[in-house]
């Protein structure tokens, strides 16, 4: 197998594996998960949730 | 969450940030690591519109709520590339260095579309859902490349003490987010919980201000203390 072809392959078991992850996190889920800064986050909004 | 507590917590990790910067200017490691430094300053720059948008029109407004969903995928971006900065570091001498632009590149790219393709069925608007989907993805991906390249730094011995320590400092970041986005849905409202998350904005730049001011680019770590090995 080439290392390009590698490459393409890791970036999509990564892929996989983070959106199985959120998956399992956000499956009863009740807020919104924002991981930047510590600025205060908006009043939760049904549309923006889960 | 009363205003005032939350925004001593946000005064106070805007300040850490901009301290980060001037730290690394001061050291002469700002191009070094220029992508931890443009993150802290796009971080900076968002906190500032952010905070204007949100004297303005309140935490409850619609206005408030646009430009932190719309800015929180710049910075899930930024710290992407952070990550991707570390590991060219890690991976510097085993010549890997296009190959992980490509895996990124990759990544990127499916993230993008795979966070399309979920919000694509939305009857809502699309970009906020987009910008908001994005975000959340990305934030995810980060979390495994953390771990991967923790894993990286173990397998090949990586002796820097400033990478290993931005790299420890990252994957304790995104643990503690997951962990405290886990405990806010068993939380009350109004709960310290709620801040936690907030709290958690300032625990990147403090550690990291720490590394810095506390190791020189020549400090060594010796690998064999950063795993429990069986006797």
């Amino acid at each position: 197998m080439s290392r390009r072809l590698g490459a393409l392959v890791l970036a999509m078991g990564i892929l996989v594996g983070a959106m199985g992850l959120k998956t399992v996190f956000t499956a009863h889920a009740k807020g919104t998960l924002v991981a930047n800064g510590p600025a205060i986050p908006p009043t939760p909004r049904p549309s923006h949730g889960q | 969450m009363p205003v005032s507590v939350g925004m001593l917590i946000w005064y106070l990790g805007t300040a850490l940030e901009l301290v980060f910067v001037v730290c690394s200017v001061a050291r002469g490691s700002y191009f070094k690591y220029f992508f931890l430094n443009l993150y802290f300053i796009l971080s900076v720059l968002t906190s500032v519109g952010r905070f204007v948008v949100f004297t303005a029109y309140g935490p409850g407004s619609d206005q408030y709520m646009y430009v932190y969903y719309y800015t929180d995928p710049l910075l899930t971006l930024a710290l992407f590339a952070v990550l991707i900065s570390l590991f060219l570091r890690v991976f510097e001498e085993l010549g890997f260095a296009k190959h992980i632009r490509l895996g990124a590149g990759l990544l990127l790219l499916g993230t993008v579309l795979f966070s399309y393709a979920v919000v694509a069925q939305s009857s809502e608007r699309l970009s906020t859902k987009f910008a908001y989907e994005l975000s959340q993805n990305l934030y995810f991906v980060g979390l495994v490349l953390t771990y991967i390249l923790w894993g990286a730094v173990l397998k090949l011995r990586e002796t820097r003490t400033r990478v290993v320590q931005f790299i420890l400092s990252l994957g304790l970041y995104f643990s503690a987010y997951a962990a405290s986005y886990a405990l806010m849905n068993f939380a009350d409202k109004g709960s310290l919980i709620q801040y936690l998350s907030q709290a958690l904005g300032c625990f990147l730049p403090l550690s990291w201000c720490i590394t810095l001011l506390r190791y020189t680019e020549e400090s060594r770590i010796v690998p064999a203390r950063l795993v429990a090995v069986p006797r």
